[in-house]
């Protein structure tokens, strides 16, 4: 089955193919940080330390250990989760941007604990083999993009993510309707960091080599800019914000050196005239009924 | 009729196109050399003068004629030092625009990423930087054009000692740069046994501007020497603050330093300090001395790096396989770069051994004097 | 050995305290984490490195009038990119500042290239002072002067004019200061204005002192600054004056005592532990949330 599924691929250019698998990955990552900035309401500013966390586990995995592949994706997820539940322990009683600077702190401090592990190399980093499975990467990668956004279809709509949401608009008033806030959000931040250890997992084998530096602030900040840009709280925003800022720096090439200028610029009018994101505020399943001509009184 | 006249307009529109375009494909003939580098990002630095030094090349080629007839392109893009699209870039080039090399990235890191891809596409990777551990074993088709560290620093450590007196070093790593950590690992083997006795270690960081700490700690220890395995911006900045403190040493290190950006931002304070290269532009052979004067021509005044000169190799290099094997294809013009013996490159003399690890002999020893770099010494070294 | 670790901690924490005083203002005043003032301290030192070499002004009247370049830029960010998204969420407004902070590092590297540039040994005479066993130079003291200077005379404008008065309520509730007769956005203008010459003033300071301005110098100053910030109770004027100085002279001791490669990490764990312990930072209020 594999050789059939990796002849199906030969069709597709191969630059096409490379950038389909970011978009993947991108998915995967952002929408474990929906879960935490968009549906829960907690600014995370540290998620590519859940995504080196995955890197390094998944990488240290297959070479020491040689475990196969699919177990070794939910082995990094797992390992990211608990460090989700280690970080969000005390930093999830801070509320807003004391959040925001203490996730902020703790990737900080993660990367430089990085630096300084013999196991992850230093800052030499670690060549990451192929992965050993029959399923050709770029398939596998899309099968859990899409398993993730089922998941988080399940997850919003479920008596968990309502919570969650009753969270975000109001804290207070969640815990005065016997939510346990606390807990609710440490499991937000676990399920988030599984996804983004899944995500880092695909990212290390993906690329092949992977450098504790590589996963700075500024990767944080690329992985928030999807969620907001796509709309707060919307899964087909946050994979609509993913695949547009995967693929904008390759449609922007042609700028040269003034790309980043002009991604800058971009941010700021985008926020401007969207401010609530791309998809903000569509509400899909709205738009369906709209369109099949029986719209739910009231409801949304 | 309307319809019939603007059929008639667009059919010759069409054929005027068809004839440009086959023109083009017959008199035009290019090959493509990739860009694989940053210019823009936090290693903007090592990208911009390779390309420089790049595009210089193809332009001295295209001028005597081009390489079997064919005109030599660089395709450029810039990967803001970003391995995921560093990875997209290398696809691109190969997929797209169908490259014969790719030259690049100045980082092992980057390196490190596109081998694998330039390997299973059997496009030749000839990366003008990368001085880090296991790069081109990823590959028949990875080459690099530097000066290798565990070449250069045996010999080094046996000057020192021999011809300088040199007792106690202290060394200072910076911890994010994985070229740094390499060369220190590098420094500790080649001094194991020997005279020169490592008395204390420090570490930075690429990017840190106080180092006035780790100074202070050193001067306590009281050493001949600083070994500083990193790069010029640090270096010219640890040295500032040396000398603030008042400690009267000077540093040494590998290529990284070496750049007209150490002397111009250390000034004072980075006389007597030494880096060794691969080649020295006050030690000219002809074609340094040639090189060194165009560049100046082209670029305002502007005195060429040692990123500018790789750059610039890496070109040449790739020029003279192809016209070997006259052939333009990467399976066929490989083995003829890994033939190459004894390139006269800007940079340096430049042979591919049989594990295609570059050796330039020999090192050139190079001292900070009166705001110039002077040489030193010349050190030979041994090719195993 | 000591005295001098504590002389390199203090000038390094008084540069992180002036950019961290903008930060704590921008922030009291409309709640956001103004990522692009970090960028700014780097164009103020920039603009004034353009002073001293090309128009070979006096390193002081530089600093002046990058105060005043970086004043207008501060005020012209505020009104291009923070403005229009007052009335939205938060967050709209944090990626704006990301995207701002974006297109002047970006700029900054275009201009001025990628290397880093130092001011001419000549701009300010550099004597050095012998005290006991330490020696402090005659920068150093320039930099604590000047900081303690600019906060005091922060200080008094924020507590002894009207101006300041003004800005105090501001900060305490927006609707309610611009009914009772306050030009809100002048005020917000005026904030941005002050927070940014601060910075611009901390840019030329940190370019003199460590001879090296870069166009990426701006995100770490920035986080570190941030932090520090937070930690001395983000809103207060002396917190960010005691937290930058904190954790300079943490960071310091801490690589001192031989934990050179942990130095990030340093700075942050102070932070996340201090916020453990008192959630508000030194100074900070404790916010009571209303039900």
């Amino acid at each position: 089955m594999g050789e059939l599924l990796q002849a199906s691929l030969n069709w597709i250019d191969p630059y096409i193919l490379q950038i389909l698998v970011n978009i993947g990955i991108a998915i995967i990552l952002a929408l474990g940080l929906n879960l935490i900035t968009g549906l829960t309401g907690q600014l995370s500013l540290g998620h590519a330390a859940f995504l080196s966390i995955g890197a390094f586990s998944s990488a240290i995995l297959t070479i020491k250990l040689g475990i196969p592949f699919s177990l070794n994706i939910v082995a990094s997820g797992l390992i990211a989760a608990c460090f989700g539940v280690l970080i969000g322990f005390p930093t999830l009683r801070l509320s807003g941007d004391y959040l925001a600077i203490a996730t902020l702190g703790f990737a900080e401090i993660i990367k430089v604990v990085f630096l300084n592990l013999d196991i992850t190399n230093r800052a030499l980093g670690l060549s990451v083999p192929l992965p050993n499975t029959p399923i050709p990467l770029p398939i596998y990668v899309w099968a859990i993009a899409i398993l993730t956004i089922a998941a988080m279809c399940f997850i919003q709509n479920s008596r968990f993510g309502r919570a969650l949401q009753a969270i975000r608009e109001d804290e207070i008033a969640a815990e005065a309707m016997g939510i346990n806030a606390t807990r609710y959000k440490i499991q937000a931040f676990a399920i988030g960091a599984f996804f983004a250890g899944v995500g880092g997992a695909f990212y290390a084998h993906f690329i092949a080599y992977i450098n504790p530096s590589d996963f700075a602030f500024l990767k944080s900040v690329d992985i928030l800019n999807m969620v907001v840009l796509g709309g707060l709280g919307s899964i087909p925003g946050t994979v609509l914000g993913a695949s547009v800022l995967t693929v904008a720096p390759e449609f922007l090439r042609f700028m040269q050196q003034y790309r980043m200028l002009v991604y800058g610029a971009l941010l700021v009018f985008m926020m401007i005239f969207r401010p609530n994101g791309l998809l903000g505020g569509v509400s899909f399943r709205r738009l369906v009924w709209k369109a099949m001509g029986k719209l739910p009184a009231g409801g949304r | 009729m309307n319809l019939r006249k603007s059929g008639v307009f667009l059919l010759v529109a069409v054929l005027i196109f068809l004839m440009v375009a086959g023109i083009g494909q017959t008199k035009e003939s290019v090959v493509k050399i990739g860009f694989l580098g940053a210019l823009t990002g936090d290693v903007a630095m090592y990208g911009q003068p390779t390309l420089l030094g790049m595009k210089m090349a193809a332009e001295k080629i295209n001028k005597s004629g081009g390489v079997n007839q064919a005109k030599i392109v660089i395709v450029e893009a810039d990967n803001r030092g970003d391995k995921q699209e560093a990875a997209s870039i290398v696809q691109k080039f190969i997929s797209r625009d169908k490259v014969a090399a790719i030259v690049g990235d100045p980082t092992t890191g980057i390196t490190k990423v596109a081998a694998p891809i330039c390997e299973r596409n059997r496009v030749v990777l000839l990366s003008a930087g990368a001085t880090g551990t296991g790069v081109v074993e990823l590959g028949k088709y990875i080459f690099r054009d530097t000066l290798l560290d565990t070449v250069a620093v045996p010999a080094l450590v046996d000057y020192f000692t021999k011809n300088l007196g040199y007792k106690k070093v202290a060394v200072i790593t910076s911890d994010n740069n994985d070229y740094s950590v390499g060369l220190t690992q590098v420094f500790k083997n080649a001094v194991k046994g020997k005279s020169l006795e490592i008395i204390t270690e420090e570490k930075v960081k690429d990017g840190d501007k106080d180092f006035s700490a780790q100074i202070t700690n050193i001067k306590a220890k009281n050493p001949d020497i600083i070994f500083f395995s990193g790069y010029y911006t640090e270096g010219a900045l640890i040295m500032k603050e040396a000398r603030k403190q008042g400690l009267k040493i000077c540093l040494f290190g590998g290529d990284g330093l070496y750049s007209p950006t150490l002397i111009s931002l250390g000034g004072a304070a980075i006389e007597g300090s030494m880096v060794y290269v691969g080649f020295s532009p006050e030690q000219p052979t002809p074609e340094t001395a040639k090189f060194i004067q165009e560049f100046k021509a082209q670029n305002k005044g502007q005195v060429p790096g040692l990123f500018e000169t790789q750059g610039y190799d890496a070109v040449m290099i790739l020029a003279e396989a192809m016209k070997r094997a006259k052939s333009n294809v990467p399976t066929k013009f490989r083995n003829e770069v890994a033939r190459t013996k004894n390139f006269k490159g800007v940079s340096g003399t430049i042979t591919f051994q049989a594990n295609q690890e570059p050796v330039k002999s020999p090192v050139y020893l190079l001292e900070v004097k009166n705001g110039q770099y002077a040489l030193k010494a010349k050190v030979p070294v041994s090719i195993k | 050995m000591f005295w001098q670790q504590l002389i390199n901690g203090l000038t390094l924490g008084f540069t992180y305290a002036l950019i961290a005083l903008g930060y704590t203002m921008v922030y009291g005043i409309i709640q956001l984490i103004n990522f692009a003032h970090g960028e700014i301290f780097m164009m103020g030192a920039f603009f004034a490195l353009l002073l001293v070499t090309v128009f070979q002004l006096n390193i002081f009247v530089a600093m002046i009038l990058a105060m005043a370049f970086c004043m207008l830029l501060g005020v012209i960010i505020e009104f291009v990119a923070y403005r229009p998204l007052r009335k939205s969420g938060r967050l709209s407004a944090l990626i704006s500042a990301i995207g701002v902070s974006i297109f002047l590092s970006t700029l900054a590297l275009l201009l001025f290239g990628a290397d880093a540039k130092g001011f001419p040994d000549n701009s300010f005479p550099v004597t050095q002072f012998k005290i006991g066993s330490a020696t402090v130079s005659s920068l150093q003291l320039l930099i604590f002067g000047v900081s303690s200077f600019l906060m005091l005379a922060l200080e008094f404008i924020v507590h002894k004019t009207k101006l300041g008065k003004a800005m105090r309520a501001t900060s305490q509730d927006y609707n309610t200061a611009a009914l009772m007769g306050i030009n809100v956005n002048w005020i917000i203008s005026f904030t941005f204005a002050l927070g940014s010459s601060l910075a611009a003033a901390g840019g030329v300071l940190v370019g003199l002192y460590f001879n090296a301005v870069n166009w990426n110098m701006g995100l770490m100053a920035g986080l570190k600054a941030f932090a520090a910030a937070v930690l001395g109770g983000i809103g207060s004027i002396p917190g960010a004056m005691l937290g930058g100085v904190f954790l300079g002279v943490a960071e310091v001791f801490g690589v001192a005592a031989g934990f050179s490669s942990f130095r990030d990490a340093i700075a942050f764990a102070i932070l996340v532990l201090v916020l453990f312990i008192k959630p508000t930072g030194f100074f900070g209020l404790k916010i009571q949330k209303k039900v």
